[in-house]
């Protein structure tokens, strides 16, 4: 039986850094093999490889089938038999199953170049069929189940005209299912083992290492670390092997941090993707949120604030904030720093000025007017506290660079002096030095009693400035870590699945 | 580095980006002074691109305003069209006045209503839902006229006509009502928290409403106010002409347009302003009247216009590109 997948010291350097490191690996014809590891493990770099997207450094060789792997583009890739599902699955939403399978390969035509939308659609029902989704091929995919979704990209992948399918490399495939969906994935998965095809697949989910992978395989810091059978593997071997040391359990809790009256109480809250979730907030804390994506982290920000629809209630000192109505949540003392600013919090041809006293601009009026001096001196005195460069409110926001383009936003809302100040992921694209800063803002928001919510990927970031972290895990908060088990690879190993504190209350 | 790379990028260069409307405006006068001063170089020439360029005024400035929110508003010459052919009917029923004139702003009210129910409840595309609109206005328009012109009798309704035609110190009225409404419009936009608002909702929506904006109350705002601006301008240009037919505010529509992004290359640029579009104004009347009078064919206003905006977007994205 020939190799479906053989890779030979795969090896990449990113302008000095290596991103990969010699690293070699072979999956047999119906293998199902998981590659795991932390952010930033080599994972992704090794899977561009394969896709074309990355040219290796020399020395680097890959066989599909025996056949060698000529790095060039994703046409070569796909030649030799390799096919790719990404997260974001890559379909059109309002285009039916049909289309979304025709899209880049051709529609099937007749002798008059007219499509045959009769054989297109049998090809994609058979499809389909042959991986156990019996589904409605000409509804848009934007109506199917996040399951069913990924039905089609497979079919789409493994359908492609014009070589045999021998791998199939799925980038995180469960990761925004909800359970039951998941398990209907495993099977499909499965399904398409038992025809002899490889598949590879990359996860930071370890349910769906341990239901759906007969081997797996760890990087760790670029390097290739084994490469095992499931069996017989404990999932605390694999959490050892990924952060790759033993994590000492037998710490003990730290005595809690005084805090203040309760201020924020969280009740039932249910979003897209959190499900009921509990949690009181006190004066003066500091409560962090960590997760994987699709784990409900992303959302629970907004939802708290107001941002989206949510089922549940949140209080404010006792009194209950209506869902979708930011300007109330505001007027009453809370203030979010929401993810992704360019998309969220910039102005961007608007100066610092505006946009930080956009949230309340009528304390500059005076007999009718927007007094600009008095802005101006109260926008400066706030630059100057967070140290924004350049110190000039009339800089448009657009010129600023991305770190400090935070601190602005961040400006904005300590102005405020809200009671409770949210933030979601402070310190995307932010420089070390504005992180530290903003860590330090943090801290004395905290001090003076503001309660303070951090959702966050950077799990030093949440060790650094959180009293108490709580983890998310399929929508629902599993576990809260605080004290001395407050560590940063205790965050990551619970976050991808296994239980270290307490369970959330 | 980057703060180092962000030094000021005002540099002394006679404020040709924020100021080159009113350059090449200078420049039209002398051209035309030199070309035909007979014609052109006249105090009463001057006078009459003024009087003739209130309306197209009036109609621009209230535009600014949902442009500003980033919605466009198409119904602003449809608007204008009900708002005259309503005047001109309730006087010509001996209504008076006050049913006139108040009867057309509250129909103005409610267009600015309906705009703000397509667009923010239905979530119809701003364009495409007052296209929509403009076609339905006008179906208004027949239904009160029933089609015909309505002619006011220069004896019969001198008080009215006199709204827009009388003069003070030799200048229409009209060009002082557009003089007020400008200074109304620029109060708004730069100095109260309305104006920061709608500059917000404009820029980025999402990041207005995180910070508190009612977006859809902005909006909506923005969609009565323009429509109350352009049936006063339908009103003035009744005054004006003495007749209320039902495309009269049709060749208002694409001036306006072109003045206010045109005057979004001006004095701020990146966004709509007052200034900025009065600038425009003069530079496109000035410009067509001085083809006009030096033998220029009468399609030249067309040409102009479209070209002029034509001009001003393409400008304005030069604009955008340099920011990034």
């Amino acid at each position: 039986m020939t190799t479906a997948l053989s890779v030979r010291d795969a090896t990449k350097i990113f302008g000095g850094q290596t991103a990969l490191d010699h690293v070699s690996i072979d999956v047999q014809p119906g293998e199902v093999r998981a590659l795991v590891g932390q952010n930033g493990c080599g994972k992704s770099t090794l899977i561009k490889i394969l896709a074309g997207f990355h040219e290796p450094e020399p020395g680097t060789s890959v066989t599909v089938g025996g056949e060698e792997l000529v790095f060039s583009n994703a046409t070569a890739s796909e030649a030799v038999g390799l096919r790719f599902v990404h997260q974001d699955l890559g379909l059109v939403a309002n285009l039916d199953a049909v289309d979304n399978m025709a899209i880049g390969q051709g529609y099937i035509t007749g002798v008059t170049k007219t499509i045959s939308w009769k054989k297109e659609r049998n090809a994609a029902r058979d499809a389909l069929k042959e991986l156990g989704y019996d589904i409605n091929v000409r509804m848009p995919v934007g109506g199917l189940q996040m399951s069913e979704r990924t039905a089609v990209a497979i079919a789409r992948a493994m359908s492609t005209r014009g070589s045999d399918t021998k791998m199939l490399i799925l980038d995180e495939p469960t990761a925004n299912l909800p359970g039951a969906e998941a398990q209907r994935l495993y099977k499909l998965v499965r399904g398409v083992a038992d025809r002899g095809i490889a598949v590879l697949f990359v996860s930071h989910h370890f349910d769906e290492v341990f239901e759906m992978a007969d081997s797996v395989t760890v990087l760790r810091d670029a390097k290739h670390i084994i490469t095992r059978p499931v069996e017989g593997l404990t999932e605390e071997e694999l959490i050892e092997l990924v952060v790759g040391r033993k994590l000492d359990e037998h710490v003990t809790d730290a005595e809690a941090r005084e805090h203040g009256e309760p201020i924020l109480e969280i009740k039932g809250v249910s979003g897209a993707s959190v499900q009921d979730l509990n949690l009181t907030i006190h004066a003066g804390e500091v409560v962090g949120f960590a997760g994987i994506t699709g784990s409900g982290r992303e959302e629970v920000a907004s939802l708290i604030f107001g941002g989206h629809n949510r089922a549940g209630q949140v209080f404010l000192q006792g009194q209950e904030l209506p869902e979708c109505r930011p300007d109330v949540s505001i007027d009453r003392g809370i203030a979010l720093v929401p993810a992704e600013r360019h998309a969220n919090a910039s102005l961007m041809d608007q100066t610092l000025r505006e946009n930080i006293t956009i949230v309340n601009p009528g304390h500059h009026m005076n007999l009718g007017f927007l007094r600009r001096s008095s802005e101006r001196s109260d926008v400066n005195e706030w630059l100057d506290k967070l140290d924004v460069r350049p110190r000039n409110s009339e800089y448009t926001m657009a010129q600023l660079s991305g770190g400090n383009q935070q601190k602005v936003v961040i400006a904005r809302w300590m102005r405020q002096e809200p009671k409770v100040l949210i933030l979601d992921e402070p310190t995307q694209g932010v420089d070390v030095g504005a992180k530290a800063d903003i860590h330090r803002l943090v801290d004395e928001a905290a001090a003076q009693g503001t309660a303070v919510m951090v959702a966050s990927t950077d799990h030093e970031e949440l060790v650094r400035v959180c009293d108490r972290v709580i983890i998310m895990r399929r929508g629902k908060a599993v576990d809260v870590l605080k004290g001395a088990k407050l560590t940063n690879d205790n965050i990551t190993a619970a976050s991808i699945g296994r239980d270290t504190g307490e369970p959330a209350a | 580095m980057s703060e180092v790379q962000a030094a000021p990028r005002r540099r002394i260069n006679f404020g040709f980006d924020r100021f080159s409307g009113v350059y090449v405006w200078l420049a039209l006068i002398i051209v035309f002074s030199l070309w035909i001063p007979s014609l052109f170089f006249q105090v009463d020439n001057a006078k009459t691109v003024l009087a003739f360029q209130a309306v197209s005024a009036i109609v621009a400035l209230g535009l600014i305003i949902p442009v500003a929110a980033g919605a466009f508003d198409l119904t602003i010459a449809a608007t204008m069209t009900v708002s005259g052919c309503f005047t001109s009917w309730a006087l010509l029923q001996h209504r008076g006045v006050i049913f006139a004139v108040g009867g057309a702003m509250l129909i103005a009210v409610c267009i600015g209503l309906l705009n703000a129910l397509v667009v923010v409840k239905l979530k119809v595309d701003s364009f495409i839902g007052t296209l929509g609109m403009s076609s339905v206005l006008a179906a208004v328009a027949f239904m009160i006229t029933g089609g015909g012109q309505q002619v006011l009798s220069e004896d019969g309704y001198a008080p009215f006509l006199d709204f827009a035609r009388q003069q003070w110190f030799g200048i229409q009225a009209s060009v002082y009502y557009a003089a007020v409404i400008a200074l109304i419009i620029w109060w708004a936009l730069e100095y109260t928290p309305g104006g920061r608002y709608l500059y917000a909702v404009g820029g980025n929506p999402v990041a207005a409403r995180l910070a508190g904006v009612k977006v859809g109350k902005v909006v909506t705002l923005s969609f009565v106010a323009s429509a109350v601006v352009a049936a006063f301008a339908g009103i003035v240009l009744l005054s004006t002409t003495a007749t209320g037919t039902t495309d009269m505010g049709t060749p208002y529509l694409l001036p306006a347009f072109s003045a206010v992004f045109l005057g979004a290359t001006q004095i701020r640029p990146g966004r709509v302003n007052v200034v900025g579009t009065l600038v425009a104004i003069l530079l496109l009347a000035t410009g067509v009247n001085g083809l006009q009078l030096a033998g220029a064919p009468s399609y030249v206003t067309q040409l102009f216009n479209g070209a002029a905006l034509i001009i001003a977007m393409a400008l304005a994205a030069r604009t955008a590109r340099r920011r990034k």
